[in-house]
This record gives structure tokens, sequence and C-alpha cells, in this order.
């Protein structure tokens, strides 16, 4: 292969092209799920391909295959040099990267078992296990239970003289638990509504716990039918990690892309309020809240040696204290924020599609409570667990959560259950209200599978640890 | 990859099969290319050419599944064989049906010779036509133009081309899309406008760049004003997006079966207005879809509501078989999870008249452009959240006073369409072809910053 990623380099060069990379990338992905005791799905797909991106003329262009002859490396990168010129019809000046050395290096993620080496009827008859201790459950509707493993071996080659292999390996998987009846759907999940993904191999789903927490999570569904309705108002709310997760994701992790921030992404996605006359000034939380991006974080899904233009994995703060203080970026738009080298945050969702600044493992610095204080030092105040619905704004100020399950909170104690909990707010309102969070021996690394971004769509994966956190005088119950 | 490429292959595949198993194999894929423009220069321009082999083994009520995207002889064998392997790992689903026999199709004339040789400069030029026409205006813009043939999705998702099977089944259909779409931006305003066509012919770049600057014009200075019910004015493309939720909400049969959908014991009661009626249609001409489903199974236009009563939802093989009845064609590569997927959404227009005559015709109401980040709030109800986006404008006495600050609105979609006043001509939005909505009680719950 190294040959092949070779010649791309010097055909783009020799085609007109001042910079040019390729990433030759081999993926393997097995996925499988049962329902109501039964085998819901099963794929495994192998995939093979690369995608040649260049800078002729100034601007970018890119180019793709999954042919890996000779021939097909020498016109694809020549058509992505073809593509490029035709850009440079419509530029303002001329794409420049941050310096950025020759790389030759190889890394690969740590992991105790290949899950493509267990065999399937061990995991299709662990599956039929949990399935079934699912449905033991009095009560519950449907089952569902899933299992998903990937692997991508990566080669990516440069025309600055970098020449890197990677092996990146997730594995994880999850249960679900729907209650149907009384004109009403509930659903249960475990460990949070997509399940649990890690960078890591099968002894990630031996770890999960999915067994031992069957029969709560199928009870709790059924109990949610006959539960009372969140009430309207304003309360102090305490959100456990696998919905911190998501609203850290959603209203710190996408604002902090610096590409969005510049509109490159202003059709789609949208842009942000980390608008750059706010970085380093904008206090967007309050003291409790620090922001660490973590590419090195062990078992994060976007942990990597490098990223997909070649520069290594950093660990950095993008909110410190609640003061925003960092961005997200990549060689073409570091030194915008006055940054000398690029964060190394670009990645693509396979060969055939372009790098973007993607999140990397985004998580809120641990604090110093943990749970059962804070319950117990919260007067009127509702208590919500994983994720349901979300939704914000594409400049990320409104949003409106939604999550499975909740307890009310009454004079340090918690009390009956509640159904569709929901809360709305403003990003900067909201993170300056928070009051506490919860310490290490509650903080947790949740995985997102399913990050959406970019023109054609693109699918990232990342982590994003958290711990329990309050935050005072909310908007919940907003949906009426 | 020309359709006789990819039967060669398929029947390579069949070749590779063993006779003692029934045998299926589809090949999706194709060609997409996109230029993605944002502050008024190309910063993105990207094609990809690809395709994936499907191989699935069906041995009495065990099957099993490999996909590839390697097309040598020992990897075509290969993947026939791994998913041979794989249905003899399986236990056995009882209600796996056996494969289906040769089926007759409509065929859907979908390919346009000029969209699948469309060239990165002829898109560049149009791109630089648009973003003229906003920097003229004082604005920046952003947006895409992409041109496909195939059947590769938004996300690099693929669908059958071609499939066969042992029984004797083939099926073969490609399309080919053009899509553009443009955001003018102001400091505190923007305008959208989006059109997607079969041909690329149909695609008038300028005239989109227009119908966005005139919107970003008109909401320049957004007043803010407090969130309520309102009667609402809902252009094609948050109509479209409604109506997209509501459909994988709940007009599959599985979800109807499980009791989930919004419709399960309601087939045949009137759940909306008597101006209501809704399809799903592929072969509506604004559409033209693929013919057959992932099954092989011929696609039926389905009524799912007419004149507001619903008549029932779509249907695959293993939810026909259940209620005794045939497929309608909306099934995925089986087995799966999901059940049946609606595919092209239609909405039939009462007495329709041209946007502009919705907007005369009203004395007080909000004008939505489109919404953004759609999701569920409680799916038997058909309760969605989301944001308006890219042109809010405040209509009083039949003419657009002013822009205002965008909302969060929290609505049920029955009530809506419940709600409905009149309705403006349908036009394709997406994978829909839907009206103009004139719409009273719209509930906007929150606003946000600008």
């Amino acid at each position: 292969m190294k040959d092949l990623a070779l010649l791309a380099v010097d055909v783009a060069k020799a085609s007109g092209a001042s910079y040019g990379d390729i990433r030759i990338i081999e993926t393997k992905v097995e996925n499988i799920s049962t329902k109501n005791g039964k085998v819901g799905s099963y794929e495994t797909i192998e995939d093979i391909g690369f995608g040649v991106r260049v800078i002729a003329s100034g601007s970018w262009g890119f180019a793709s295959s999954d042919d890996l002859s000779r021939d097909a490396i020498e016109a694809t990168s020549r058509q992505a040099v073809r593509t490029a010129l035709a850009s440079s019809k419509l530029k303002d000046k001329e794409i420049m990267l941050s310096p950025e050395g020759a790389h030759v290096a190889k890394w690969s993620t740590p992991y105790d078992i290949d899950p493509f080496k267990v065999p399937l009827d061990k995991k299709l008859s662990f599956l039929l296990q949990v399935d079934e201790a699912l449905r033991r459950v009095k009560g519950l509707t449907i089952s569902e239970c899933s299992l998903g493993f990937a692997r991508e071996k990566q080669i990516y080659a440069s025309t600055e003289g970098s020449f890197i292999e990677q092996e990146l390996l997730h594995s994880g998987g999850g249960i679900v638990a729907f209650a149907v009846g009384q004109g009403d759907v509930q659903r249960r999940s475990f460990p949070s509504s997509e399940g649990h993904y890690a960078s890591g191999g099968y002894e990630i789903v031996e770890k999960l716990g999915l067994l031992d927490n069957c029969e709560r999570v199928g009870e709790e569904a059924v109990a949610l039918l006959s539960a009372d309705e969140c009430p309207s108002g304003k309360r102090d709310i305490i959100l456990d990690g696998a919905q911190l997760c998501l609203q850290i994701h959603e209203s710190i992790g996408h604002p902090s892309e610096l590409d969005r921030v510049l509109g490159t992404e202003a059709n789609y996605a949208g842009t942000s309020y980390l608008s750059l006359d706010r970085h380093k000034k904008l206090q967007l939380g309050s003291e409790y809240v620090t922001i660490v991006a973590d590419s090195t974080l062990p078992g994060g899904l976007a942990t990597v040696g490098y990223d997909d233009e070649g520069v290594g994995a950093q660990k950095w703060e993008l909110v410190s204290k609640g003061l925003f203080v960092g961005y997200l970026t990549s060689r073409e738009f570091a030194d915008v924020c006055g940054d000398k080298r690029s964060r190394g945050c670009m990645r693509a969702d396979g060969w055939n599609r372009i790098p973007l600044v993607r999140m990397t493992n985004i998580g809120l610095a641990p604090g110093t409570w943990n749970l059962e204080s804070l319950i117990a030092d919260t007067r009127d105040g509702i208590l919500m667990f994983t994720n349901k619905s979300w939704s914000i704004d594409q400049m990320r100020y409104n949003f409106q959560f939604s999550t499975e399950i909740a307890w009310e909170i009454k004079n340090g104690k918690r009390g009956r259950m509640l159904k569709n909990p929901n809360y709305q707010g403003i990003s900067t309102e909201f993170w300056s209200s928070c009051d506490a969070v919860c310490g290490q021996s509650e903080w947790f690394p949740w995985g997102i599978i399913n990050c959406g971004k970019g023109q054609p769509g693109q699918i990232a994966r990342m982590t994003h640890g958290a711990a329990p956190a309050r935050f005072r005088n909310v908007n919940v119950g907003v949906t009426r | 990859m020309e359709i006789a490429k990819a039967e060669a292959i398929l029947k390579k595949a069949l070749g590779f099969s063993r006779r003692a198993y029934e045998f299926e194999a589809s090949i999706g894929g194709g060609s997409h290319s996109l230029t993605r423009f944002a502050n008024s220069v190309i910063h993105q321009n990207v094609s990809e050419t690809r395709y994936q082999l499907s191989a699935r083994n069906l041995f009495g009520k065990k099957t099993g599944r490999a996909v590839t995207n390697k097309f040598s002889d020992d990897d075509i064998a290969s993947a026939v064989g791994t998913s041979e392997t794989v249905a003899r790992a399986q236990p056995d689903i009882p209600e796996l049906l056996p494969l289906p026999g040769p089926q007759s199709y409509s065929p859907v004339d979908a390919f346009d010779a000029e969209t699948a040789a469309f060239s990165p400069d002829a898109r560049a030029d149009a791109v630089k036509k648009a973003v003229g026409l906003c920097r003229k205006n004082g604005f920046q813009a952003a947006g895409y133009f992409s041109t496909s043939s195939g059947s590769i999705g938004g996300y690099g998702e693929i669908s059958p081309l071609a499939m066969v099977n042992s029984n004797g089944l083939f099926a073969s259909h490609c399309g080919t899309e053009a899509s553009f779409s443009i955001t003018a931006m102001a400091d505190d305003s923007s305008g959208w406008a989006q059109a997607t066509s079969w041909r690329v012919s149909d695609i008038d770049a300028p005239a989109l760049a227009s119908i966005a600057i005139e919107k970003a014009k008109r909401s320049s200075k957004p007043k803010a004003i407090e969130p309520g019910k309102y009667t609402v004015i809902l252009e094609p493309a948050a109509v479209a997006e409604l109506l997209m939720y509501m459909s994988w909400l709940g007009f599959g049969a599985l979800q109807v079966q499980e009791g989930r959908s919004f419709m399960s014991g309601k087939i045949g009661q009137r759940l909306f207005g008597q101006n209501v009626s809704i399809y799903d249609d592929v072969y509506d001409d604004l559409l033209r879809g693929r013919p057959f489903d992932c099954e092989g199974t011929p696609v039926q236009r389905v009524v799912i509501a007419e004149n507001g009563v619903i008549q029932g939802p779509i249907y695959d093989r293993m939810t026909a078989a259940k209620e005794n009845r045939q497929s309608t064609g909306h099934g995925l590569p089986v087995p799966n999870t999901q059940g049946p997927q609606p595919a092209s959404i239609v909405m039939k227009a009462e007495k329709p008249v041209p946007l502009a005559k919705l907007v005369s015709s009203v004395e007080r109401c909000i004008l939505v452009t489109r919404f953004w980040y759609v999701n569920v709030v409680d799916p038997m109800k058909v309760v969605l959240t989301g944001m308006t986006r890219d042109g809010t404008f405040l209509v009083e006495k039949g003419k657009i006073t002013t822009g205002i600050r965008n909302f969060r609105f929290n609505q049920n979609v029955i009530e809506l369409l419940n709600n409905i006043e009149a309705m403006s001509v349908p036009v394709r939005s997406g994978p829909c072809v839907v009206p103009g909505l004139l719409v009273t009680g719209f509930n906007f719950s929150s606003g946000t910053e600008f």
C-alpha cells in the first residue's frame, strides 16, 4: 500500500498541487441486534478505498475511489487537482496550512480481545440471553439489544513527507426496553440511549453489565406508563452524566468548532455563539464549569495517534472555570484564533469524505460533590436521567432536551417518578447556572456514535466524560 | 457502473451460491459530486464513485448477509461464503419468508445524461453566478450544488441499483439527482432557498439566490416578539420537515402492529381535517423514485390518509404476511428491526393558490421559511420540537412587514393537520412534494437570541 500512497501524492504534485495527501482506509464492521427474543438484524461490512485531497491554485479539491489500481490512483489524484482548479474560480485568498512536521509513525487502539475473533454464535447467544432477561419483566412490550464493532485501518501520506499508519478499534452495545399502553409509549435504555461504545475490544462488552441491569431498566419502562407528567415551571435540575454528555456535545462542543465559527457550515449545521471576538473574554459558565478536549483519552471514541491531516493527538481546555478559552481547530484555521499549530481535530467519515473539524473527546472536569449529597442539598428539584430527545438552534443558543426518566426532589429527598421530563434554556445562561459538579468516582466517559455534520453528510464518533451536575432555576416541562 | 455490468456481477455472485440455499444479491452505489461554498468562496469540492455488493443467503428460517465493495471473483465468492457462514450461525427467525419469484415493475424514467455528466467546472460556474448576486446585494453566500447518478444517499448510505435472487427475480433502476441550496447572510439576518430535481436543467441557481437575497433583506433588523400560539404560513420546506418526521414515527406497519404509531387502532377514523390527503408515491412526477424495494417487491402508491381519514400504513413482506396481505414495496434489507420505511411523501393540496396569495389573504400571521433541528417530543401524539431559521417574518394586513427573531416550537402535528385553512401549490422539498400551509394555533414556545 505504501507505494500506492506515495504514487498518489507524487501525481498530485506533478499535476500542479502545492499540497496533497491521501488516506487509504480499510474498514470492517459487524453490527448485531436482537428484538423480542429473535435476531433483529445482522450485518458484516468490509470496505476499502482512498481519498486524495489537494490544494492547487490556492483552493481545495478532493476525489475518491474504491479502485486501488495504480491507474485509478493516478486518475483520481489528477481529478482532485482538476476539482481544485474549478474551486479556484471562486476564492478570496490562497489556502495556507499551519506548519506541521513530517511524521512517520504507527499507532493502534489498545485492546485485550479482538471482537472479530469472538465467534458469532457466542455474541448471539449472549445477546439473546440479555434479551430474555429483559423480556422477563411483566408488562414490557418490546426488547431490543445490540452489539457493534468497527475496525478502521488507515494509511496517511502527504506531500510534506508524513507517512502514518493507524488501526482504530471500537466496540460496544446496549439495551432498550419499550412499554406501550394507555395511548403512550415509554422507553428506558442502558447504559445510555445509544448503548455505550468506546475504543477497545470485546472486553468493553464484557464490562457493560447489560445482564445486571435488565430487570431495573424493564421495570422503569413499565412504571413510566403510569408515572406523573413532569411539572412545568422553574426548577433546580440535576442531570446524570448520560444526559450531560449530549448537553456538552450540543451547547459547547459544536459551538467550539472553529470552521463553523468562521461560517463554513452556515448553510447546514449553522454558525456559533462562540465568535472570535468572544475568545478568552466570554464567561459562558460558572466557576464550576471546566471543559477539556482530549484526543488522548484512554477509551475515547475520538482517541487517535494523529488526526486525518497528520497532526498529533493533544489535550487542552475549551472552557476554564467558565471562561471560554479554546477552539477545536485544523491546519487551515488554527492561526485565525492565534494558535501556531492545529489542535488536530480534522477527521473524515471514511475514504470517500474530506476531513472536517470534528469534536474530539470533550469532557466536563469532575468537581467535588457526590450525587447523594447533591440530592440532599436540593430543596425543590428534578433529577433527570438518560437523553431521549435533543434540539438546538443553528447558533447553539436555544436548546431543548428530553430525558427518559426523572424523579422529583423535595426537601433533599428523591420522591415520585416523573415521565416525559424535559428542559429548555439558553446555553450561556444554563452553564452559568451550574453550581455543583460531582467528583471523579461518578465521572464516566459516555460515547456518542452518530454525530452528523457536513455536506455531503458525515458521521463521527466521540466521547464526552461527565459526572452528575446541578443547574439552578431552569425551565422544565416546556412542551405544553 | 452500467446496469449490465452490475447484472454480470450479481449473476457471478449467484453462481457462487449453493443450490441448497436461497440466495439474493444486490448492488448499490454510483457517483456523487458536491461543490460547497461559504463566505462567498468555494471551500469544499468533492466527488466519489463507489459501489457495494450485498450478498444474502437464506437457509430455512435462517439468513445471513455480507457486504463488500471489492469485486474480484475471489472477493465476491468470499462475500457469498461469509453470508452462508453467518446464516448457519443464526438461530431461526420464525417469521422469515422465502424469497419472492420474478416480479414485474413499472419503469420510472429518472436518468438524465446531462446530470450524470455535470462537471466541477459547470457547478463552479453556476455557484459563481449565484454568489455574485449575493455579493452585489451586500450579502455573504453559503450553500452547495450537488449532482449524482445512482443510489448514494446524503450521508453516503447505499441502497440497491440492481438485485437478483435464486428464484429468478431481477430488478434495476438508475436515477440522477441535482440539488442546489443557498443561504444569503448579513450580520443580523439570513434567507434561504433550495431546489432538488432528477434533472440538473431544472435547477436555476440565480433564481434561488434571488429568493434567498429577498428573504435576507426582509429579515434584517429582526424584531423580538413574544412566543405563543400564532396563525402561521409554513412554506413547503417547513411542511416537508414535519411530515417526514410524522412518516418516520407512524407510517410503517410495524409501528402500527406494535401499537406505537399515531394510527394504531385508528385506521378508518378521521384524524386530520377533511382537506388533508397524504400519500407515499415514488411515481410522483417530481420525485421519480426507485420502483422496487430492498426485498425486490414492486413499490405501490399508498394512500396514507384521504380527506382526513386514515387509510393505513405501508408494508414490507413480513408485516404484510402478519395481516395476510401484500407488501406495498417499502421493505428494508432483511432482517431488520425497523420495519417498512416511507420513501416519498406527497401531500395533495385542496384548492391550491400561489404562496404569495396565502400571504396576501391573511390579516396577521408569522411566515416560516424552514425549520431546523426538529426532534420528537411525543411519538404517539406526534409532538415535535424545533427552531425556525433563515427567514421568519411577521405578516400584517396581507404584507410582510418585518423580520422577527427565531422561535422554538412545540407542536402536535395531528392538531396542525386539523387546523389548515389554505394551501399553496405543492412543490418538491427533499423527498417530499408538499404545499405551503396556512395554519391556525401554531405553538411557538420560546425565543432565541437572533
